[in-house]
């Protein structure tokens, strides 16, 4: 008998049917359901093809006339925030590998998780390369002020590492940042191309998020990382003159290092500022939910619940 | 009396949290970018962030104050941290009384 002759066992896929979607309960999946990183991965692939959009047909529909000084300014400024993102992907897909060679020996699932946020940091990197063209296509075939290389180069900069579960709801939260500023683009602006931009995107940076709160849960459902580090960055962010005020604050850091895109948006001279503080304050508290399992509401609640799982 | 009770328990259990003694801490020129360069656990503003929390859960554990303290840039003098801790203890201390 040869290889040849043996009949192809045809083997059930552990993958669920129906419409491809974010395996939200990671953990679970790796060490309950028996998911192979194959499974993960092929999950991953065809969410990522089913939302494929084309950056060319999009900036096809927007009538470059009919911008007005605003929506240019917020396309000027998306376009600048975007090009953070390379770089922290770039980082995710590092500190990825890293964690998970560090877990392969005691804790293989944990590993296993490591790789798949590390395998996802490809398909986030190519979606934000769409968010990042066109936003700067758009700025520049609508006269605005060009962005010199040595601002692009800058704004590559790679982000100091930390723990991985601050690192991922960091990202979970800078993705629920951006997504509630598109979400408000998206109503000011009366070009229906640009409209449909900013809504697509939006779309896209909702799904990141979904994507970093499944990760960070289940660094935390491992039993290997504390809640407390989730609520530390909710802090930071959410606390009085925050990371969350962006660049409304008064003095803002001399990073030197790298550049939160939050703290870089122009909005001075504009009638119009994409904030909507409460409306992030509440998708931070339940992405701490979905993540921890600890429910919040306010950001007091947060420093309160932060300072109980410190302990002295 | 109370005040330098407090002034030297806080400098006491930050110092604890920082891991490293007093007097590379509370000097003169000491900024809060300087505490993340010398402590050797600390790597960035949130490590620090929780070494003042926990000093501040020590401070409620001791002394029944719940202190919070708002954001500080990182030029920020060590001394005037202490300073803002004592006027936060003394406001939550006035409004419990
Ligand atoms: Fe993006
Ligand atoms: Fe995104």
């Amino acid at each position: 008998m040869t290889v040849m002759d043996v009949q192809p066992r045809i083997r059930r896929s552990t993958v669920p049917a129906g419409p491809p979607a974010i395996i939200t309960d990671l953990w679970a999946a790796l060490t309950e359901r028996g998911m192979s990183l194959v499974d993960v991965t092929w999950e991953q692939q065809r969410l990522h093809e089913s939302r494929r959009w084309s950056v060319v047909d999009m900036l096809a529909a927007v009538d470059l006339d009919s911008l007005t000084p605003t929506d240019r300014m917020l396309v000027w400024n998306a376009g600048r925030a975007e090009l953070t993102t390379k770089p922290g992907a770039d980082r995710l897909e590092r500190q990825a590998n890293a964690e998970c060679n560090r877990w392969r020996d005691t804790n293989p699932a944990l590993a296993s998780a490591m790789e798949a946020c590390g395998t996802w940091s490809r398909y986030w990197n190519e979606e934000e390369a769409h968010h990042e063209t066109v936003f700067n296509r758009l700025a520049d075939l609508s006269g605005m002020e060009p962005i010199d290389d040595e601002t692009f180069i800058n704004f590559r900069q790679v982000f100091p590492d930390d723990d991985m579960l601050r690192t991922l709801v960091l990202l979970a939260i800078s993705e629920i940042t951006a997504a509630v500023n598109y979400g408000q683009c998206q109503h000011v602006v009366a070009d229906p191309g640009l409209r449909r931009i900013f809504k697509q995107v939006a779309a896209d940076e909702i799904q990141h998020r979904n994507y970093f709160i499944a990760f960070a849960k289940a660094l935390v459902d491992s039993g290997e990382y504390h809640a407390k580090d989730a609520f530390a960055v909710a802090h930071l962010f959410l606390r009085e003159d925050g990371e969350l005020q962006g660049s409304a604050r008064d003095k803002l850091e001399e990073r030197g290092t790298h550049v939160n895109w939050w703290d870089q948006l122009e909005t001075k001279e504009m009638d119009f500022r994409p904030e909507a503080i409460e409306k992030k304050e509440q998708l931070v508290c339940s992405a701490l939910k979905k993540i921890t399992g600890i429910e919040v509401h306010t950001r007091e609640e947060v420093e309160d619940t932060w300072l109980d799982l410190l302990g002295s | 009396m109370m005040k330098t009770d407090v002034q030297s328990y806080l400098r006491e259990k930050f110092a604890e949290h920082a891991g490293l003694p007093e007097d590379q801490l509370f000097g003169d020129d000491v900024t809060l970018a300087t505490v993340i360069a010398r402590s050797p656990r600390m790597t960035n503003s949130i490590d620090l962030m929780e070494a003042f929390a926990r000093t501040a859960n020590a401070l409620r554990k001791e002394y029944g104050a719940r202190v919070r303290l708002p954001a500080m840039p990182l030029d920020t003098p060590t001394t005037t941290v202490l300073k803002v801790f004592q006027e936060e203890f003394d406001r939550q201390r006035e409004a419990v009384a």
